[in-house]
């Protein structure tokens, strides 16, 4: 149950950062990585398992 | 409505690079390693890839039992501090890739099919038993649970005790207490601990802690209990552990003593039965059934049950012989073990 609130809020945080230029899912981790590198920022990296 | 974007995990996360990877083909798993059996894991990090801390974790009880979104906040808030006051970087370990385990390539990727996670580490596994590097003490029993030593975490507070029972509270941890570093590592999350203590040799008999007790570290050696790494792996979807569709406990000393087994060995009870086991003419065990040697063997010191005795010392499709007693007889029964199918 708490994972799928889990899920559901970062499921809606994504589908907000989608329509908010401020965050962007990357779905790709060498471009998280040179994103980060030029933007400075960390990176928070989920692997999740969609079978 | 939940409005995350605003939340104050949304606030962090705006402070990030944030990316989701479902797809494991190009992922250096040799950097990212956590147990495969989770659905969802999380890694905080920087552009030189130094990790500052993970975070997920389960055990055999629930996927979710350490997720949560206030201990989520609390660890996405950590890590932007650790950016700013960078720890010192460890060795990074050594790359590794999933197409360097040509069964998962042969299985998955060259059929376009998903790499699972989990497959990775059920792959890895298979590899290992081939190859003969297989230690069934560290691979199979990976990500020991800490309830076993009887830490009982407040989850949504992190690493904060709600409860120390057991090995815990002989050791002097209290409720309350925050665990801070383990074996000399700090940690700052539950998926910290389970790492650094999976790393623990299976035949330590100690664990140290340095816990955080009104705002003072407090040095902790806590005795690790015999089987401190043994959790139920039924979650566990494929194994190269044998399988024989019965569950068992221990007897208890008085147990044994009273049947006249000895005290330090493996006797266990058997407590469920599954329908495959008689379906597939595995064994004829009934539950209640005692397991008092397997082989001829009724000691074994890696081993509290049959159970383990078998998944430890047997391998897939490999038969034994059960004595078991059952209403005062003895029975010598037969048992044959298989092995989950994996993708093929």
């Amino acid at each position: 149950m708490i994972m799928r609130v889990l899920l559901l809020f970062l499921g809606l945080a994504a589908m907000a950062m989608g329509q908010d230029d401020d965050i962007v899912w990357l779905d790709n981790y060498a471009e998280a990585v040179k994103t980060a590198k030029a933007t400075g920022k960390p990176i928070f990296l989920e692997f999740r398992c969609e079978p | 409505m939940l409005s995350p974007k605003d939340s104050p995990l949304g606030k962090l996360l705006r402070q990030y690079v944030t990316v989701r990877i479902i797809r494991m083909d190009t992922i250096d798993i040799g950097l990212f390693e956590h147990d495969r059996n989770n659905t969802i894991y999380f890694y905080l990090l920087n552009a030189d890839e130094q990790i500052y801390m993970r975070y997920g974790g389960r055990d055999n009880a629930s996927p979710d039992t350490y997720l949560n979104i206030e201990s989520l906040t609390l660890a996405a808030a950590k890590g932007l501090e650790l950016h700013v006051n960078r720890p010192p970087a460890p060795p990074r370990p050594k790359p590794d890739f999933p197409k360097n385990y040509p069964l998962l390539v042969e299985r998955t990727f060259a059929r376009n099919q998903c790499v699972e996670c989990h497959l990775i580490g059920d792959y890895q596994n298979l590899h290992r038993q081939q190859d003969g590097t297989l230690d069934k003490l560290v691979h199979l029993y990976r990500s020991p649970d800490l309830k076993t030593v009887g830490i009982l975490l407040d989850v949504p507070k992190g690493l904060v005790l709600k409860e120390a029972t057991g090995a815990a509270a002989a050791a002097g941890l209290q409720p309350g207490d925050r665990i801070a570093k383990w074996e000399g590592t700090e940690v700052w999350t539950f998926a910290d601990v389970q790492h650094r203590y999976n790393e623990t040799p299976r035949k330590a008999k100690e664990a140290k802690l340095t816990v955080e007790r009104g705002g003072k570290m407090v040095d902790i050696t806590m005795a690790l209990p015999p089987q401190w790494w043994w959790a139920e792996t039924k979650f566990r979807q494929s194994s190269v552990e044998p399988r024989f569709y019965f569950d068992d406990r221990p007897l208890t000393a008085a147990e044994k003593q009273e049947m006249g087994l000895p005290v330090e060995g493996f006797a266990s009870r058997v407590k469920y039965v599954s329908s495959i086991a008689r379906t597939m003419e595995l064994h004829a065990l009934q539950e209640g059934d005692v397991i008092a040697g397997i082989d001829g063997k009724r000691v074994d010191p890696d081993a509290h049950t049959g159970s383990l005795y078998l998944i430890l010392r047997k391998s897939p499709g490999e038969s034994a012989m059960l004595e078991v007693l059952r209403g005062g007889k003895k029975i010598e029964m037969p048992l044959k073990t298989i092995q989950m199918s994996f993708r093929k």
